[in-house]
């Protein structure tokens, strides 16, 4: 079975005014289906930037992705927008919902962008909801949410479309400890049911729930260590205790 | 699919979000629809009666009158297909509750005519076994206010009284609308005629003539001259009641065309404003969407449907509602499709323009949400440097640096004040305009209050009379005569009043008073008509005797579109002048019109015939509700603008807000703040679109003057007064809304982190 996403030299380096500002120096990375990846390193190490490579969100400079065997580092813009639908799920660390719609509706809104007959989406968008014990909320405006509520439908939301890889940018970084457990907690059990993860995370605790441990410095990967299974479950155990 | 349904998903949320300010947005565009549907309809000829009233009433083309019947084949003119008449008409004035209004009685027989034929409105026609019936034409049947039945008391040129009764009210499209063409017409029978005024030597023979090519018309009553010579009164063609017909109609349309087209652009300017505020203020939703799989395409498509779909709903609206009323008021035969179309077609393009630029640039927002979309920051503008330099307080100052951070936005709110500002300021120049008619009517050439018929009296009497009241501050005899232009093949009015050597005090706006003999002022539209200019001499004839006079002036003329050429009554012939028609009487200042009527008509007994001047403004007076109603769209156009502008400031906040507070601002501070950014912008705007609007207001109404035929040197600017309490209250308004969400975000509880 090919990899779910792979890198080949990958290169990013964003031009400011005159100087050039290399952030990912060649990145060969490859994430096999049902990996849960961390992605950890000091602040402006390029962890953001490789992960909106590996979703299109930004245009690399050299180098190659592939996405499920297929190459789209040489797609425009439109086509990455197109594939994203499909195949990828974003969580961000400041929520990023709909200010205008409810979180119904921002859970609903991928799906029904991804083909989802209005009657499919409503299904799934209700079963992540209650997965997400947020049922009696999907009425409320996001703004009406806490924090880690917030992220946990924009969690509900990234996971909509089924996608085959679900990206996550320091997705606890913004809460407290209680909601931090909750959310990784989420993340756990997707990953359990089969969810590609990659996540980028400040925090060793939160790194340590992942299969695998990337490690980024100045752009380049650093350490690459798979994370022993037994660990993990402890960890997870651990995080379950708190 | 999928990306429609969920493109209408959060198209629906956002719109749910802000309705009042989508709500303002409709009702603007369809307020300036509207007005530029009933400004095309007014100036397209559909609207004028003339067409229809003619096709209906298989109108003649060129109309003559003479002092006895034409004795030559008028019919054997080249291009004449068909004659009305000729028919006896004469002179007579009709007694109605106490006012006297002139009138021609003219005789027709009891079957209608095949050319020329009146339309009966109401009633029916004139009928052999009743021969005191009457049918009067329309607008002086309304200008009466009498119905069928009603009875209808003339008296003739002898004195004599006689009670007709009303059978019947029929349109004609022969004369123009009474009162504007004097006198009214009312139809009788040959008999009656007869009993009425059986001196032959008092009344005229109307001929109408049919042409198979209208356009000839100028032609054919060049030969008409040439054939009557001095036996012709005078002449006059479709053209002149066509025109007589639109006076108003062409006013009001120009003053809406006026207002709504550069409300349009106004409007365009506050939806850009609107949907560019709007999409500044999502760019992160918009990131997100893209992140989620929204094209650059479909986002700048979804952008231009939600605020294009505002827009083209306000047309819509517009549409309906400028069709509407134009429908109700004037027929919906009246309303051409073509000009409707046009400006359906137009505006929606350009509403489509306008939140397209916005629209694609919210597409290009890049993909990551999570880049700060803040204002560009860390500079203080000059002026906030200067405000800091004069010591003001620290919220004042952080005010006046936000004012100017986004440029763009700074300037489409600015703009989008001063364009409806100045629409008021000359709106209420308008208003200025008019209440300067009503204030000084000798400016108007109104200097006579009231005028005088000796009806029944000497006119010696009635001058000696009419002198000893002791408000009567001067008394000028005159004769109002018909003049034909023999180059023009038409008749123009004369007014002969006063003398050469003491005359009567015309505005003469450009050149000079006359000063002598054989000198003359003339309104615009004569001095347009006979292509002469100040200086120039002008040969007329006044039933068969020449008038030559040079012109030496030019006068504010607001009677028969400024076609009306004045001199002393000693350049007129003796014949023509003597006795005088009337006497005009120029009252002393603070003397009531209506008080010295009434000791005048009591003094004669009833003898006199006094009548008061219309003022040209109580004819206009319709122009004020046009106003007012603009004033209220364009106020509207500026509120959308405004609330653009203090969402924006209020969203380049959202982020301050907390620091703000951390920094020691009270939330009254805070509020301040916010409401300087917006507030600077606002006085800005106003100064500038009032300063502007005082500055072109007299001249577009004089341009208006000048192509009416009035003439310019009628155009006022609003008062100081009025201008300052415009701008205070525009000021003040603006302020007042920009302060509702201030207010509320300076008393929500900001947490540090928001973003
Ligand atoms: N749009 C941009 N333009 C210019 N330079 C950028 C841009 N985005 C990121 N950079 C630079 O690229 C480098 C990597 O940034 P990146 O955001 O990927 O770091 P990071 O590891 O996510 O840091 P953090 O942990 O603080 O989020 C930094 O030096 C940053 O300054
Ligand atoms: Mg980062």
């Amino acid at each position: 079975m090919s990899a779910v996403v792979k890198t080949v030299n990958l290169v990013k380096i964003y031009q400011d005014g005159a100087l050039p500002v290399p952030a990912v120096r060649g990145v060969d990375l490859q994430v096999e289906p049902g990996e849960f990846v961390a992605v950890m390193g000091p602040s402006g190490s390029g962890k953001s930037t490789l992960i909106h490579m590996l979703g299109g969100l930004d245009a690399r400079t050299s180098g190659e992705i592939w996405l499920d065997g297929q190459r789209v580092d040489t797609l425009s813009e439109s086509a990455w927008a197109l594939l994203r639908r499909k195949k990828i799920g974003f969580v961000f660390q400041f929520f990023n919902l709909v200010a205008n719609m409810t979180v119904g509706d921002n859970v609903e809104l991928p799906a029904l962008l991804a083909g989802a007959s209005p009657k499919v989406a409503r299904e799934r968008r209700e079963s992540l909801l209650a997965a997400l014990n947020l049922t009696d909320r999907a009425g409320a405006a996001p703004a009406q949410l806490s924090g880690g509520e917030q992220q946990r439908v924009a969690l509900a939301r990234a996971l909509a479309n089924e996608p085959s890889l679900l990206l996550a940018d320091e997705p606890t970084g913004n809460l407290d400890s209680r909601n931090t457990r909750d959310v990784l907690r989420l993340l756990s059990d997707v990953h359990k049911q089969g969810q590609t993860i990659v996540m980028v995370t400040h925090d060793a605790r939160v790194a340590s729930l992942a299969d695998r441990l990337v490690s980024l410095f100045d752009g380049e990967i650093v350490d690459d260590g798979r994370i022993a299974r037994r660990r993990t479950r402890t960890a997870g155990e651990v995080i379950d205790l708190r | 699919m999928s990306t429609a349904l969920a493109g209408s998903r959060w198209i629906k949320a956002d719109l749910r979000a802000r309705k009042g300010q989508a709500l303002l947005t409709v009702l603007a565009v369809a307020g300036i629809v509207a007005a530029l549907i009933t400004a095309a309809t007014l100036l397209e000829d559909g609207t004028n009666p003339w067409r229809s009233l003619s096709a209906q009433t298989d109108g003649a083309h060129v109309w003559l009158y003479t002092k006895d019947s034409p004795q030559v084949a008028l019919g054997g003119i080249d291009g004449v297909t068909q004659t009305a008449g000729p028919y006896r008409s004469a002179p007579v004035t009709v007694a109605q509750d106490g006012k006297k209004e002139p009138a021609a009685l003219r005789a027709m027989p009891a079957t209608p005519p095949a050319v020329a034929h009146p339309l009966v409105a109401e009633g029916r026609w004139l009928d052999p076994s009743r021969p005191d019936g009457v049918v009067v034409e329309r607008s002086f049947a309304d200008s009466l206010g009498i119905g069928i039945g009603a009875p209808f008391t003339i008296i003739a040129l002898s004195g004599e009284r006689h009670t007709l009764y009303v059978r019947g009210i029929a349109h004609t499209a022969e004369q123009g609308f009474y009162p504007e063409w004097t006198p009214g017409l009312a139809y009788v029978l040959p008999v009656m005629l007869d009993r009425i005024e059986p001196m032959l030597g008092r009344s005229e023979w109307v001929t109408g003539l049919r042409l198979a090519d209208p356009e000839a018309s100028q032609v054919v009553s060049q030969r008409v001259v040439v054939m009557l010579e001095d036996r012709l009164q005078r002449v006059y063609t479709w053209r002149e009641v066509r025109s007589a017909m639109e006076l108003d109609n062409r006013l009001l349309g120009t003053l809406l065309g006026l207002f709504g087209v550069v409300g349009l652009v106004a409007a365009a300017l506050a939806l850009a404003n609107a949907a560019g505020g709007r999409v500044l203020g999502q760019l992160r939703d918009l990131a997100t969407l893209k992140s989620m799989g929204f094209t650059r395409g479909q986002i700048a498509l979804l952008l231009l449907v939600e605020h294009g779909a505002l827009g083209l709903l306000g047309v819509a609206i517009g549409a309906l509602a400028g069709w509407g009323v134009m429908a109700a008021v004037l027929g919906a035969s009246s309303v051409a499709p073509i000009p409707v179309l046009a400006i359906i077609v137009g505006t929606a393009l350009v509403v489509l323009a306008a939140v397209g630029v916005p629209a694609l640039r919210g597409g290009r927002t890049p993909p990551i949400p999570d880049v700060p979309t803040g204002p560009p920051r860390g500079h203080l503008s000059r002026l906030a440097r200067l405000a800091l330099l004069v010591r003001l307080p620290p919220a004042l100052v952080l005010g006046t640096r936000d004012a100017f951070t986004r440029r763009v936005p700074a300037f489409l709110t600015a703009f989008g004040l001063a364009v409806p500002m100045m629409m008021i300021t000359i709106g209420l120049g308008v208003w200025a305009t008019l209440d300067n008619f009503l204030a000084h009517p000798e400016q108007v050439g109104q200097h006579a209050a009231l005028y005088v018929k000796p009806d029944k009296l000497e006119p010696v009497v009635a001058e000696r009379l009419a002198g000893q009241d002791r408000d009567v501050a001067e008394v000028y005899p005159g004769t109002d005569v018909n003049a034909l232009a023999p180059g023009e093949a038409r008749s123009v009015r004369v007014r002969a009043i006063g003398s050469s050597t003491r005359p009567y005090p015309f505005p003469v706006v450009e050149g000079r008073m006359y000063a002598r003999q054989g000198e003359a002022v003339a309104g615009q539209g004569l001095l347009d008509l006979l292509g002469v200019k100040i200086g120039d001499r002008v040969r007329l004839t006044v039933g068969g005797t020449p008038l030559i006079v040079r012109v030496v002036g030019r006068t504010v003329e607001p009677e028969q579109d400024g076609e009306v050429l004045s001199v002393g009554l000693d350049s007129l012939a003796a014949k023509d002048s003597v006795p005088p028609e009337y006497y005009a009487l120029a009252l002393k200042p603070g003397a009531d019109p209506a008080e010295v009527r009434g000791r005048l008509l009591a003094g004669s007994g009833e003898g006199l015939d006094v009548q008061a001047a219309v003022n040209p403004a109580d004819r206009l007076s319709i122009i004020r509700i046009v106003i007012v109603a603009l004033i209220a769209v364009l106020a509207l156009i500026g509120l959308a603008n405004l609330l653009t502008a203090s969402a924006l400031g209020l969203r380049d906040h959202a982020f301050d807000l907390a620091v703000l507070k951390a920094m020691g601002l009270t939330p009254r501070q805070v509020m301040a703040t916010l409401v300087t950014g917006t507030g600077l912008l606002v006085v800005l705007g106003v100064g500038v679109g009032a300063a502007a609007g005082v500055s072109v207001v007299t001249g577009l109404i004089d341009l208006q003057g000048h192509t009416s035929g009035v003439g310019a040197g009628i155009g006022r600017a609003p008062s100081p007064l009025t201008l300052t309490v415009a701008v205070l209250v525009a000021v003040g308004a603006a302020l007042a809304v920009a302060l509702i969400p201030a207010r509320r975000a300076a008393r929500a509880q900001v947490p540090v982190a928001t973003r």
